[in-house]
């Protein structure tokens, strides 16, 4: 259920950003998620699908997603960590840190328009 | 996987812009207006989280009980279908909204937002949003609250900072709830701290029930400190 949510907030955000003259050649989005995200690509492939029944504007429009593994890196001694079973402590100095670097991303990175 | 048509080459005209907007951004630019709303009346908005019924409207009514004539609050509650949990918090003598949310899984900002003004802001020093049960997505909804506090039951299993983290490492607050029900269940309160601190060092962690009471008052006065903090700002 979610997920409907996310494509709609999605194309809302897409609309504050770009004029519509240039909506109409948009031709794929493409999404960095990360996994702490909670956005699951196979749903939010389907529910991308779906929102074109309502939104037929926009179905040739290419849904990319690329999903990101959890990184933290350590306020004290730099070292980058690779997060197993979110457990968020430096592997090198045994530090908590919730500085994630990586995997808490929801980003729209690119979006292209046909000329 | 989607098929990708690679039209780029055949066209070569193809424009590319590299952004990086959070795709909530829509929500969170109407979380920011509601932070301004709060900041111009004072009032401290708490968003309680937890899964389906870890006992968030039963401590709503406990905290409206022993906090109502020291504090004016009131609450939202979302909710999939019922109005029910409204009723039960209005019994106890505070103002209560309803938000249906027409089998949507979570609150949005946006829903926040449209019935902010059926509050009187200025006369509410707290005010709580009750969210809909679910560990899931209403962790990724801002809705511009001062503070989170999930709920964890000791009725649920004591896995769930593991399965959920993006909610405990959104939350500042974990209160561990049902905790007259302790001696007869196979919870540990020690694992369940452990693995959400493991998550988030900085989590809070009280072990309450509105039950006995236990915890409730220092659950009232760290309401009350946090309110006197912003009254201050
Ligand atoms: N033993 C015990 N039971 C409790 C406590 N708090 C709530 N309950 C019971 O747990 C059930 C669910 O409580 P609610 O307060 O409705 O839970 P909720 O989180 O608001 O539920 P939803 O809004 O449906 O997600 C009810 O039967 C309550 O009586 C408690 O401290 N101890
Ligand atoms: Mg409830
Ligand atoms: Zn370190």
């Amino acid at each position: 259920m979610h997920e409907t949510s996310i494509v709609n907030s999605i194309m809302r955000t897409l609309e504050m950003e770009f004029e519509q003259e240039k909506l109409n050649k948009m031709k794929a989005i493409h999404l960095k998620v990360g996994i702490l995200s909670n956005i699951e690509p196979r749903l939010l492939h389907n529910a991308y699908s779906a929102y074109h029944i309502t939104n037929p504007g926009y179905h040739h429009v290419v849904l990319h997603i690329e999903s990101t593994e959890l990184k933290i890196q350590c306020e004290v001694c730099n070292h980058i960590t690779d997060v197993k079973n979110y457990r968020f402590i430096c592997d090198n100095c045994e530090r908590p840190s919730k500085n994630v670097i990586q995997g808490e991303e929801m980003l729209i990175h690119k979006v292209e328009f046909d000329d | 996987m989607s098929i990708e048509k690679s039209t780029k080459a055949a066209r070569g005209t193809a424009q590319c812009e590299n952004t990086n907007i959070n795709l909530l951004k829509a929500n969170d630019f109407v979380a920011d207006i509601i932070k301004k709303e709060m900041a111009k009346s004072n009032t401290l908005l708490v968003n309680i989280t937890s899964s389906a019924g870890s006992g968030k409207t039963t401590l709503m009514q406990k905290t409206a009980e022993k906090l109502k004539d020291k504090l004016n609050m009131a609450v939202m509650v979302g909710d999939l279908e019922t109005e029910r949990d409204a009723e039960r918090i209005r019994e106890t003598g505070i103002f209560a909204l309803q938000i249906v949310t027409g089998g949507i899984c979570h609150l949005e900002a946006q829903m926040i937002h449209q019935v902010l003004d059926q509050f009187d802001l200025p006369n509410i020093d707290l005010l709580f949003i009750e969210n809909v049960g679910n560990l899931v997505c209403p962790a990724s909804f801002d809705l511009g609250e001062d503070y989170r506090v999930t709920l964890m039951a000791t009725t649920e299993g004591d896995d769930k900072p593991k399965k959920y983290p993006r909610m405990f490492l959104t939350s500042d607050m974990m209160l561990v709830s049902k905790a007259d029900l302790l001696p007869y269940l196979p919870f540990s309160v020690e694992a369940v701290t452990k693995d959400a601190r493991e998550v988030n060092h900085e989590l809070e962690v009280l072990q309450i029930s509105s039950l006995s009471e236990e915890g409730i008052d220092e659950w009232c006065d760290w309401l009350v400190q946090k309110v006197k903090q912003k009254q201050q700002t």
